[in-house]
């Protein structure tokens, strides 16, 4: 409950609303205005996060070693593989109703290993996750406005299956990094469904009683725990969802032979954890071990601590430990990376400029700021490299850029 | 806790010096007192700095651990497709690695701000097409509900902000929410931390409550003065931890207190707990009229070796010679039976002629008459010895029981044959049995001493127990195994049913309906009583009965009037009233013109009651029929001869009275039609229908989410937006929103020339929205019917053409607010 009451007086520090016009899938997207100092100020005293200084550490040097364009619409997502090891240098990005699989290779270059073309023209791809078939071969599971799921085959470079259910756009995609045939989707529809790559079938719906009263925008797997995700949307929460009380449905999604339509999908509908931290749309997060990062058009990435309750699920306290602050990153529909050890995160903004925050230090460090005077269009989403030595960009304009990190000379 | 507690400690020693220095010199103290505060600001801050390093440091343990498993788990992957890749794979994935598409150069060196960069166009020489897949309408994720549910507080969106982003562009966006009312600026309660606690305690306590020092506290932390002062008193007054004894019921509470969570979370109307139509804490009702336990007790066994039962034969042996082979034998030769009486016989008991003694003396004597008769047992003598004890100890209430032996006769005469056979095959044992039972009965003799003497009754016990005899009545055995299992033996309460026996007429608890009283009730009112206890007793012989209940079988006069002078479509909610008498002025149900139903506390004479209907053949599918008249449903307690038969009757279902079932209870039985979701013909989705269905037939039903129609005129704001709206008037109070939780009913289209229509009809008590054929529909076709839009809200596709009056008379007269995504 208490984050009810923190939520309430965080918002007469909002009372300013101004309307923008900055371009999101088209539309012009409303706009929060906030200052620090207010900000700063709503924190009891002895439970302030950190804040992180927006001075350069220079403790890596990035430079752009390439810049694709990569036809005129919108891209979207932008998202290494992080499944199979072999592969940890392929990327695959996502926009209008085309999908694209590139490398990266040393020396700048990027290679165009394949490309998908949605038949549909007005199919517009909001984002993309890798999957792994049970044979190993990797696949890429696309999602976008017009909410189905198309799941395709890499080896083969054919589709293999496409999920029609949701009721509306589907906003993310992520898959189950210790079960990589499991994926997770946030959407419009109001719900976040868990589907089986493998057998194409939808295990758990996570709406209902509990679940987000507007589109839901982020989604994310514990990375451990294997019943836990969290989701955030446009209702302005953060909601922690377990699904142990259904694994059985998972394992059974498994071996199910039958229609994927006759399997018995259950809804899950009451989440765990419900966190209000947010005053706006919360776009994007991500599990940091059992902490959460999240985002919404503040300005700032947040870190924070949820203190669940055992006995009366649904409540609890949230312990905002950090904030990491992205200048001029205030318009919805804009997430972050992090590389495969969660060292750093990667974070476009409005402007095109990217900064890299290392995540795990306290005071946190901003490892760089990346930015070329042409690089102007709004940044999507970034991709880490496993090890953080590239950092990929995806905007608004449709453009690609590569930034390595050059050895310090 | 601890924290403070030596915080506590040791401000309060300091306390103790500076009172002195405070008194001297105050603005010296304040002036040190604010410099002190911000030292401790700054030390709290710091501390909270390396907490929160400390926290990350720990979880970034955490996530080395989970990384490394996720890292290992990547190279299975890789290894699982290692050895499948032989025989079936992904070649092309490989193969494109080696020969990509097309190979874009980068720059090396890496371009600095400065270098102007090429547009290095991605040239797709061959693209892979993913088929078309067929899409869905759009919708948003819901719920099935197979009945309404009270909307959950926090579904509501009165008082939240919400923002909107505009969905074709064009307009500007931006946030709506309270653009109409006001939105009270709820004074926001400060939440003092751990570190403001810190500062308030250092500061008042070194300090003192000076006026001067409490000013610059409240400057220091921006709070008012008195918000201060009262988190200062309870910190001060914070206790070391309450231990909170949790688990097993408490037997020092008393039932009242144990029944709380029955009493707030069962539902009285719905019998389920945790009721999502009616929710908690409802108002309790007390009938004002009880019915009391009429269960078959003839079977007398004893029901455990703790039986009264049991006990009895040692009382009986105690007061008769010692040694006497008649007593001893006789509880296994009467099957117990006997021995009922001997308990009943004691002094004092029997003015009490509870129905249940009555019974079983009843019993007693038709199993008398049959041993007699049939001279099967050697015995005889000896019953003959009980026959002359027994109805002695009831000759006070030889009145009463002369018109129960007519009464129960249906239940007595099959019951002495069991006992009988029983007795027979208990006789050879009897023999063998004798010395035994002598010695058991010795013990049993110290228990019942003990019984007497010791073991208070707790609260609970002595509430269960009271509980018991308005359930049960006297029935020791019953009680203890119903109420006080694992408390209390049936002999502990049969004693205890003795000695309080003095004190039971004036129970509080029970109060004017005791069972005592219940009796002679009964007997007053038996036509009214017997209804809800023996059913079956009264239809068999209901003949003359008919005859009294017609006069009273249809609604009350003012509400012939009400649903004739068609005001009938201002719907009220009903709310149980708790009237103990007859309902009056003051009656809730009265003055909110609703009528009393059977959930009501008043007596089932009352004026105000709906009756039912009493229609024998009709089925009740007209107006004649006043349930159907005032748009409800017939209900099997109210109704004289709507009944529910269980399964097609095949079962060997007795023959009722009336041609076949009510057919106006189709919600409540949920005598509903398959209905299938699709694409409509016209928008969005549509509901179909499975199997062809005739005019009048019942759908299904429009299930929502019940809202208050504040709550309602919100959301039709939101939902305005989207042009999806799903709500539906459901009475005064309440509408309907099938937007998140709702059925399939829910997509039937709007047509302003339907094939169905909706109306609301009151269910047991609840307001519930039918769909109903108006023509026979063939299978698979869509359903449509009229939102009845108010004419000057309604969206243009549902206006209607002008000068088209349609007759309505017969669909829903409510405010129809429910359409589909175009």
């Amino acid at each position: 409950m208490g984050t009810h009451k923190v939520c309430e007086k965080i918002f007469y520090f909002f009372s300013c609303l101004v309307e923008q016009k900055f371009p999101l899938f088209g539309k012009r997207v409303g706009l929060l205005v906030s200052c620090a100092a207010d900000m700063a100020a709503k924190f009891a005293l002895g439970s302030e996060p950190v804040v992180g200084s927006l001075a350069p550490s220079k403790k890596k040097e990035y430079r752009v070693t390439n810049r694709l364009q990569e036809g005129k619409r919108p891209l979207y997502a932008i998202v290494f593989n992080f499944i199979d090891s072999r592969y940890f240098n392929v990327f695959a990005t996502v926009g209008g109703n085309r999908v694209t699989v590139y490398q990266c290779l040393e020396g700048g270059v990027i290679a165009v290993l394949q490309s998908y073309i949605d038949e549909d023209k007005d199919e517009s791809f909001y984002t993309v996750s890798w999957a792994c078939n049970i044979d190993g071969s990797p696949l890429l599971v696309a999602g976008g406005i017009n909410g189905i799921m198309r799941v395709i085959d890499c080896g083969s470079e054919k589709i293999d299956k496409s999920f029609v259910g949701h009721g509306d756009s589907i906003n993310e995609i992520r898959t189950q990094p210790l079960k990589s045939s499991l994926v997770v989707s946030a959407s419009k529809d109001e719900s976040v469904r868990l589907w089986n790559v493998q057998t194409g079938i939808c295990i758990l719906i996570f709406a209902g009683a509990g679940g987000h009263r507007n589109e839901v925008l982020s989604v994310d797997f514990h990375p451990s725990d294997i019943y836990r995700i969290a989701s955030c949307g446009m209702d302005n929460t953060v909601k922690i969802w377990s699904m142990k009380e259904f694994w059985t449905y998972v394992e059974k999604s498994f071996t199910w032979t039958d229609l994927p339509s006759k399997f018995p999908t259950k809804y899950v509908q009451f989440p765990v954890f419900i966190a209000s931290i947010h005053t706006n749309y919360v776009d994007c997060n991500r599990w940091l071990g059992d902490f959460l990062l999240s985002k919404s058009v503040d300005n700032e990435i947040v870190l924070w601590e949820p203190k669940m309750k055992e006995q009366s699920p649904g409540e609890g306290t949230v312990d905002i430990l950090q904030k990491y602050p992205v200048p001029e990153c205030d318009i919805w529909f804009i997430k972050f990376s992090c590389d495969f050890h969660y060292n750093a995160a990667a974070i476009g903004n409005r402007e095109g400029k990217i900064f890299v925050w290392e995540l795990q230090s306290s005071p946190p460090v901003l490892i760089a700021k990346l930015l070329h005077p042409q690089s102007k269009s709004p940044i999507r989403q970034t991709a880490t490299s496993f090890d953080g030595s590239t950092i990929l960009s995806c905007c608004e304009d449709g453009t690609i850029w590569r930034w390595d990190a050059m050895e310090s000379s | 806790m601890s924290r403070t507690g030596t915080m506590l400690s040791k401000a309060s020693d300091s306390a103790n010096k500076l009172t002195k220095f405070h008194v001297e010199g105050p603005s010296d103290g304040v002036g040190s007192l604010e410099q002190k505060m911000h030292q401790l600001k700054l030390q709290i801050q710091a501390e909270r700095v390396i907490s929160v390093k400390e926290k990350v440091e720990k979880n970034r343990e955490k996530v080395e651990g989970y990384v490394s498993k996720i890292i290992s788990e990547t190279a299975r992957a890789n290894l699982n497709a290692l050895s499948s890749e032989r025989n079936r794979s992904f070649k092309l994935f490989s193969s494109r690695i080696e020969q990509p598409l097309c190979r874009i150069s980068g720059f090396v060196r890496g371009c600095g701000e400065k270098d102007w960069i090429e547009n290095q166009e991605v040239l797709f020489s061959s693209s892979t097409k993913l088929p078309l897949a067929d899409k869905i309408p759009p919708y948003t994720t819901w719920i099935f509900l197979d009945r309404n549910q009270r909307m959950a507080e926090d579904q509501s969106v009165v008082g939240r902000r919400r923002i909107y982003y505009d969905e074709d562009g064009s307009e500007a966006l931006v946030y709506s929410g309270t653009d109409d009312e006001a939105e009270e600026p709820e004074e926001v309660k400060h939440e003092f931390s751990a570190g403001e606690d810190r500062i308030l305690l250092m500061a008042f306590q070194e300090h003192g409550l000076g006026e001067e020092v409490v000013e610059l506290v409240k400057e220091f932390i921006g709070v008012p003065i008195s918000d201060i002062l009262a988190r200062y008193n309870t910190i001060k007054e914070r206790n070391p931890e309450k231990c909170e004894h949790e688990g097993c019921i408490s037997l020092d509470k008393s039932l009242n207190a144990a029944l709380d969570s029955f009493d707030n979370l069962f539902c009285r109307r719905c019998l389920v707990f945790d009721c999502r139509l009616h929710g908690c804490s409802q108002p309790l009702i007390y009938p004002s009229e009880k019915s009391h336990w009429s269960g078959h007790d003839e079977n007398r066994e004893p029901c455990s070796d703790q039986c009264y039962l049991r006990l009895s034969i040692v009382t009986s042996e105690r007061e008769s010679a010692p040694g006497s082979s008649i007593n001893a034998e006789r509880p296994s030769s009467h099957g117990g039976t006997g021995l009922l009486h001997n308990e009943r016989s004691i002094p004092g008991e029997a003015v009490p002629a509870t129905s249940e003694a009555i019974h079983s003396s009843h019993i007693l004597k038709m199993h008398n008459e049959n041993i007699g008769k049939r001279k099967v047992v050697k015995h005889t003598d000896k019953v003959a010895n009980d026959l002359t004890i027994v109805p002695d100890a009831f000759q006070g209430s030889s009145k009463k029981q002369k018109r129960l032996d007519a009464l129960d006769l249906v239940t007595a005469t099959s019951e002495p044959i069991p006992v009988q056979v029983h007795i027979s095959r208990d006789e050879p044992r009897d023999v063998t049995e004798v010395p035994e039972l002598r010695q058991t009965s010795k013990s049993t003799c110290e228990q019942v001493e003990g019984i007497y003497s010791n073991s208070e009754w707790k609260p609970v016990e002595k509430d269960l127990y009271m509980k018991g005899l308005q359930i049960f009545g006297r029935n020791s055995c019953l009680i203890a195994r119903n109420l006080l299992s694992g408390l209390r033996t049936c002999m502990e309460v049969s004693s205890y049913m003795h000695n309080s026996g003095a004190s039971m007429p004036n129970r509080s608890v029970v109060g004017p309906s005791s069972f005592m009283e219940d009796n002679v009730k009964s007997d007053m009112d038996q036509t009214e009583q017997e209804m809800s206890s023996k059913p079956r007793l009264l239809r068999r012989r209901g003949k003359a009965r008919r005859l009294k209940y017609s006069w009273k079988s249809a609604g009350h006069p003012t509400m012939w009037k009400r649903i004739a002078d068609g005001k009938n479509d201002s719907r009220k909610l009903y709310t149980p009233c708790g009237c103990q008498s007859m309902c009056g002025k003051e009656c809730p149900c009265m003055s909110n013109g609703t009528c009393c139903e059977k959930y009501c506390g008043c007596s089932k004479s009352c004026k105000n009651r709906f009756r039912g209907c009493h229609c024998a053949k009709s089925q009740c599918r007209s107006r004649q029929c006043p349930c159907f008249a005032a748009g409800r449903e017939c209900d099997p307690d109210v109704c004289r001869h709507c009944w529910v038969s269980c399964g097609d009757g095949s079962l060997g279902e007795p023959p009722r009275q009336g041609d076949s079932q009510c057919g106006n209870m189709r919600l409540l039985l949920r005598q509903q039609q398959r209905i299938l979701l699709g694409k409509s013909d016209v928008a969005g989705w549509g509901a179909f229908l499975k199997n062809p269905v005739n005019k009048n037939d019942y759908l299904g039903e429009y299930t929502g989410e019940i809202i208050s129609h504040q709550e309602a005129d919100k959301r039709g704001k939101i939902y305005d937006r989207v042009n999806s709206s799903f709500l539906f008037d459901l009475n005064e109070q309440y509408v309907l929103d099938a937007y998140r939780k709702g059925d399939k009913l829910k997509f039937a289209n709007h047509s302003s020339n339907p094939n169905c229509h909706a109306k609301v009809m009151l269910v047991a008590g609840d307001h519930r929205v039918g769909i109903f054929a108006k023509e026979h529909i063939d299978a698979g076709e869509e359903l449509f019917y009229d939102y009845c839009y108010l004419s000057e809200a309604a969206p243009v596709w549902a206006q209607k053409p002008e000068g088209s009056k349609r007759d309505d008379s017969s669909a829903s007269r409510g405010r129809a607010k429910k359409h589909q995504p175009l």
